[in-house]
């Protein structure tokens, strides 16, 4: 009866994705950008929702959508707006953004289309346990070196910002 | 076909049961933010030695539709070169999430509008989400004031999130589920979590006070030092669904310390008429509402250094520290529960007694550097002491 809805709400998102997404890289008012890359973000959680990952939909929305963009609004906030920047910036470049996008372009497309392996949702309990097992078994090496790398990032950050009089 | 609740389908029930639950919801935010409104007037005044609102109606109960009122018909004022969308959205953007948040509250013994069994994940996620609101309101508003109160509360709100989730992990490590109504049933008795896990209870009660922006911690409105901060330039409807959205917030995070440590419904009488699970819910819901208004009456406004200072480097490494422990716990003890208590009470202790210390440190390090360059600079200008 509500067979319909899926591909609605797919249909929906993806356009929002991509739309989002192309209104981030194209207009030029940076409150603009910075709330659609939420919404884009927002959409990227409804996809995972309707893959059945409820769990890293709520983590997509949590650090994209509550933490990163803030950061980026944050950073906004404290640069002077400036009309002329982007356009002398991104001149030269269409031919080498081109190339660059036909090379990381071609072998995603290819791989999307190759993919047939059916969706299953997943059983009664969510995704919460199984991606909380493959995170501390199977990728818990990548988990570390992230969370090392944060570190560091976090201790660069205090460093610079320390005053020298203290 | 299978037959639902009240005969009727289980597909079409599932969405007219979400239906109902967001119809319940508005109608709670709306009369929950009058009653509180109301019941904040007269405890501040109670507490100031004053009587409070008495003209309007019996006890001035009528004083809070009267404002209603008044704000719904005052004219819709933007100033000119605000950004127009953006300063539009921005109290939209902070009052949906705080909606949709009660969604998944259980509000009694199969009383919720939807089990997911990621309900606390849910909510720290909408929680997280009013932060653009504000922060987009402070720039749209194109006033100075309110810029630095949208980089305030930027600040502040995700700081304080960091010992919010923390405080809620020690819990979920201990109960082992993120759904709230798992979580309710995990503490049918008179052991409620807040016994076993005071210093998380704690940890989330300083947490939750700031991400609601309530006092000690408005330092984004801070009337006296910003004009009311990323506010300014809201009136009427616009600025009353702020403060109907910090209302609803502040119901929410009471329901969360009011499920997730004081047992949510469950109270005597409850497993003969479930429909009293409600009523405690909401009696306890109420008690934490109190308490925020307790703390915005008696305490003064934390200056925005210490506010941040405190939460990095006291209830961030104090948490982290509960954490670690609390998981060696469980993981060691097949009955946790001891340990668990015995850790928590004495970080709690810990935190009450060690406080005091260091603030008095930091107030002699800081009397002993004015009086420094005081007398730096009366040598310069050539007075003595």
């Amino acid at each position: 009866m509500f067979d319909f809805l899926e591909p609605f709400f797919f249909g929906l998102f993806a356009l929002g994705i991509i739309g989002a997404g192309a209104a981030v890289v194209t207009l030029r008012r940076i409150t603009a950008q910075a709330l659609l890359m939420a919404l884009t973000f927002a959409c990227m959680a409804g996809m995972f929702l309707l893959l059945g990952a409820e769990t890293i939909a709520l983590f997509q929305v949590l650090i994209y959508v509550g933490a990163i963009t803030i950061l980026i609004l944050f950073g906004v906030m404290f640069t002077k707006v400036d009309d002329r920047g982007y356009g002398l910036f991104f001149q030269q470049q269409t031919p080498w953004a081109a190339a660059v996008v036909l090379v990381i372009a071609l072998p995603v497309a290819f791989l999307a289309l190759s993919f047939h392996d059916p969706i299953t949702p997943s059983a009664k309990g969510g995704d919460l346990i199984p991606l909380a097992a493959s995170l501390f078994t199977d990728y818990s090496f990548p988990f570390e070196v992230a969370s090392v790398l944060l570190l560091a990032a976090l201790v660069g950050a205090i460093v610079l910002v320390k005053r020298d009089d203290q | 076909m299978p037959i639902g609740p009240f005969g009727i389908d289980p597909t079409i029930w599932a969405v007219l049961r979400l239906v109902i639950a967001v119809g319940l919801a508005v109608f709670l935010v709306l009369n929950g933010a009058l009653a509180q409104i109301f019941l904040e007037r007269k405890i501040q005044a109670v507490m100031q030695d004053r009587i409070g609102p008495y003209h309007t109606g019996p006890f001035g109960l009528l004083q809070t539709f009267a404002d209603a009122i008044k704000l719904l018909s005052k004219e819709d004022i933007r100033a000119k070169l605000t950004d127009a969308p953006f300063f539009l959205a921005a109290p939209a953007i902070v009052f949906s999430p705080m909606l949709a948040s009660f969604v998944v509250l259980p509000f009694g013994p199969d009383f919720v509008g939807a089990n997911l069994n990621v309900g606390l994940l849910y909510l720290t996620t909408l929680g997280s989400m009013t932060v653009l609101g504000v922060v987009i309101a402070g720039w749209a508003s194109n006033n100075k004031y309110s810029l630095m109160g949208g980089l305030r509360s930027a600040g502040q709100l995700i700081s304080y999130e960091v010992p919010q989730i923390l405080g809620l992990v020690t819990v979920v490590l201990y109960v082992g589920s993120l759904s709230m109504v798992d979580i309710t049933n995990s503490q049918p008795g008179l052991l409620v979590n807040v016994l076993i896990l005071p210093f998380a209870f704690v940890t989330y009660l300083i947490a939750a006070l700031a991400e609601t922006n309530r006092n000690p911690f408005d330092l984004p409105e801070a009337e006296s030092e910003l004009v009311a901060g990323f506010l300014t330039e809201y009136s009427g409807m616009r600025w009353a669904v702020f403060f109907l959205s910090e209302y609803g917030e502040v119901t929410v995070v009471s329901a969360i310390m009011a499920t997730l440590w004081f047992g949510g419904w469950h109270g005597p009488g409850v497993d003969a008429v479930p429909i009293l699970g409600v009523l405690w819910f909401t009696l306890k819901t109420y008690a934490f509402v109190l308490l925020f208004m307790w703390i915005r009456a008696t305490l003064p406004r934390l200056r925005i250094d210490q506010l941040m200072g405190f939460c990095w480097k006291v209830l961030i490494p104090l948490a982290l520290l509960n954490i670690l422990a609390s998981a060696v716990i469980i993981l060691v003890f097949a009955d946790p529960r001891l340990p668990l208590a015995v850790t928590n009470w004495l970080l709690v202790a810990g935190l009450i007694i060690g406080l005091p210390f260091t603030q008095r440190r930091r107030l002699l390090r800081f009397r002993s550097r004015t009086r420094d360059s005081v007398g730096l600079r009366d040598a310069r200008s050539g007075l003595s002491p």
